[in-house]
């Protein structure tokens, strides 16, 4: 009686660990949340044989794979960038909402040939518009004029490869010549401080340009990827600006007040209650800065800001990024006793710039572009599907 | 019609939608049954303008019945633009006997004393409110009919809830109110959202309150199918006991935020300028200055959602008297200070 009753017992645990994994594995796993740590990589390959064919030379370690967001980073320092980059194009990077994507390397993507991309560009939308696919026009007689420019000064690195600007122009039938046009779409490839371990791994023929950002009608931006990925064998995927991710951003930006005032900073949870809770929690600039400096472990900050911080040798960790974040919720729940853990974090903002976990983001100040950058180029690397 | 009820006239239609159109034109009883009938209400609204205009030419409409017509659209649609609460403050003691003619009369002759050029409407609605239209003019212009500023008063209560009006209005129109209701002030509600069936609602307790009883509300059904497999493993001790938790929280929460339906209320802001307390935070606690934020909360029912949080455990049970504050005050505007409790300031939370 006793052997019968072990032996069902086991079963029954077999047959629930069973369930349980099976569970796990029928959930379909798209985008890998960048916080949640793999120690097993069987990420699907989501392009096709060209990169494939690649895989046997590429020789990935566990160690690239098994990457996980940076936990030190360095603050931001003064950055020249407006004397580096032409100020025509920085001028059109900034102040834009732009939606984020990731993109896998792109296979046999040349920067010089530039001129002749635009015009296939220009020729695959005007295809597409006859197909009836779905593209706002301002009339039936308006032809898309697409420009491809370099985007010189950006790179921090050897390996970083030189960003690309697209823009693509409507051209009326009966505009005049002198009539400033403004783009009715723009979007950018860049890589900023990338990983050099993984650049480097990367064979000749691939250039990794991982961080998409894109303005403009829908349509377009679809056309234009399905270019991309048509052309280059590559794969465009949402970037969702994770919560640790947006937890930097509120930092560095914070971190930046002394040089430039943030004049607020503004976070938006949302609670999930039934209707969902929405809350803006706006901190006042000068005590968020305080609160900033306290946190930092006897590193700098503080006195006002006199001191100038050397570049290379500031660094940010992770810890004083969740004390800051603690500091700012345990206020909040002296007060209202309501646990900002329990929702999720949607929108940061400053007046540097603002970011949100639908992966759109805006720059607001050139100055602090390059920061913002690496960061969001490193969370495209790490969505990279090898 | 001259220019300028023709402008009234165009901003009315642009401001009431086409299917309430019908209902507010036979309420204003202004058109024969034939003008009613030739009104097609399937065309666009500017032909429907057009076509009203020839009408309130041939009946020889002037402004003052177009007023009527703009106030019977705001009294049925109540739920637009930003209202505000105001509160009259130590009533003498004829406050409670003022009727609502005497009310009527005073009002009128209080406020055309202190505006020389102003149009005054009140009416009387169904539920005890007395709604007034008033358009400015001053000296030298006529009323403004174009940017009206609407009143609803409850007689016999000290509440008054204001829209569209401008900060050099204000103090004449609390002028008028307090002499002609017979109290001896007013004062800002703190209280404001686009409901006004919400905020009066809030204001005067209009809805189900709940209090502290021997007999606690029911939890409501358990709708979530557990796996067989994992009923296996509950005790059913630990069930009963979360079943206690959760009703001992829905009693309480239903306590701060009341029972069955809640006003609508959408937002409530909180100005923050306290010290920071933080017990792993030394440099910042022995901070001499408050922490000024500024916390806003919003949702479609903004007292549904606190009540589903106090009742979920997203909020720690006994509500804070911040958040509970809301239905108990009627304001959804807070100035919270370290002081102790001031006209517009409430003490902040003692140290956990």
């Amino acid at each position: 009686m006793e052997r019968h009753q072990n032996r069902y017992n086991s079963i029954l645990l077999i047959t629930l660990l069973k369930y349980y994994f099976l569970k796990e594995t029928r959930t379909p796993r798209n985008n890998v949340v960048v916080h949640r740590r793999r120690k097993s990589k069987s990420y699907r390959l989501s392009y096709r044989s060209g990169l494939g064919a690649a895989d046997s030379r590429l020789g990935w370690s566990p160690a690239l794979t098994a990457r996980r967001l940076n936990t030190s980073r360095k603050a931001a320092g003064i950055s020249n960038i407006a004397e580096r980059v032409d100020p025509g194009q920085l001028a059109l990077l900034v102040k834009t909402e732009w939606q984020l994507s990731y993109v896998t390397p792109l296979h046999q993507f040349r920067h010089t040939q530039l001129k002749s991309y635009a015009r296939q560009l220009s020729a695959f939308i005007a295809a597409g518009k006859q197909q009836g696919l779905a593209v706002e026009v301002e009339g039936l007689q308006t032809t898309f004029r697409v420009s491809f420019s370099l985007v010189q000064g950006m790179t921090q690195s050897d390996e970083d490869a030189e960003s690309v600007l697209v823009q693509i122009h409507s051209k009326r039938l009966f505009a005049r010549q002198d009539e400033p046009q403004k783009p009715v779409w723009s979007g950018w490839l860049t890589c900023i401080n990338g990983n050099p371990d993984y650049l480097r791994a990367l064979p000749k023929d691939f250039v990794c340009l991982p961080l998409f950002g894109c303005s403009g009608a829908d349509g377009l931006s679809a056309l234009v990827k399905s270019w991309f990925q048509q052309s280059f064998d590559c794969c465009f995927g949402l970037l969702e600006i994770s919560h640790t991710s947006l937890q930097w951003l509120m930092a560095l930006w914070t971190n930046c007040h002394a040089e430039s005032g943030i004049q607020h900073l503004k976070m938006i949870w949302t609670l999930p209650a039934a209707p969902p809770l929405q809350v803006t929690y706006t901190v006042d600039p000068e005590d968020a800065w305080e609160l900033w400096s306290s946190v930092r472990k006897g590193k700098g900050g503080g006195g006002g800001g006199e001191e100038e911080e050397e570049a290379g040798e500031n660094y940010i960790d992770i810890e004083e990024v969740t004390s800051f974040m603690q500091g700012l919720k345990s206020h909040f729940y002296r007060h209202f006793r309501l646990d900002l853990s329990a929702g999720s974090l949607n929108q940061v903002s400053t007046a540097l710039g603002s970011a949100k976990y639908s992966g759109r983001m805006k720059i607001s100040n050139s100055r602090y572009m390059i920061t913002t950058l690496t960061l969001l180029t490193e969370c495209a690397l790490l969505k990279m599907p090898i | 019609m001259d220019d300028s009820a023709k402008r009234l006239l165009q901003r009315l239609m642009r401001r009431i939608p086409t299917p309430t159109l019908r209902s507010a034109l036979e309420k204003w009883g202004r058109l024969t049954t034939e003008q009613q009938k030739s009104m097609d209400f399937t065309q666009s609204k500017w032909a429907l303008t057009e076509r009203l205009l020839g009408i309130c030419e041939e009946n020889e409409l002037a402004v003052k019945q177009l007023t009527d017509l703009e106030m019977i659209h705001v009294i049925d649609n109540p739920d637009q633009g930003m209202w505000y609460a105001f509160q009259l403050m130590d009533p003498e003691d004829d406050a409670k006997s003022v009727d609502l003619t005497q009310f009527k009369e005073q009002f009128k002759s209080h406020l055309r004393e202190l505006v020389r050029n102003v149009s005054i409407k009140m009416k009387k609605h169904t539920d005890e409110a007395v709604w007034i239209r008033i358009a400015w003019g001053d000296t030298f212009s006529r009323p403004n009919h174009l940017k009206p500023t609407y009143i609803v008063h409850y007689l016999q209560t000290p509440y008054v809830f204001v829209t569209s009006i401008t900060s050099k209005q204000k103090p004449l129109l609390s002028q008028a109110l307090v002499l002609s209701t017979r109290y001896q002030a007013i004062k800002d509600a703190n209280l404001s959202g686009r409901k006004l069936t919400a905020i009066r609602d809030l204001l005067m307790k209009k809805y189900q309150q709940v209090f502290p009883t021997k007999y606690p509300i029911p939890p409501p059904e358990n709708n979530q199918t557990i796996s067989t497999f994992v009923l296996l493993f509950i005790d059913q001790h630990i069930e009963k006991e979360q079943a206690e938790l959760a009703a001992n929280r829905l009693q309480m929460a239903c306590e701060a935020f009341g029972g069955g339906m809640l006003p609508q209320l959408q937002s409530a802001v909180y100005k923050l300028e306290t010290k920071f307390r933080d017990h792993s935070n030394k440099t910042m606690t022995e901070r001499e200055e408050p922490f000024r934020c500024v916390v806003k909360f919003t949702s479609t029912n903004l007292l549904e959602s606190f009540r589903h949080c106090a009742s979920s455990g997203i909020a720690s049970t006994p509500v804070t008297p911040l958040l509970s504050c809301i239905p108990l005050k009627g304001r959804n505007y807070f100035l919270i200070t370290d002081n102790g409790p001031g006209p517009s300031s409430q003490r902040g939370q003692p140290q956990v």
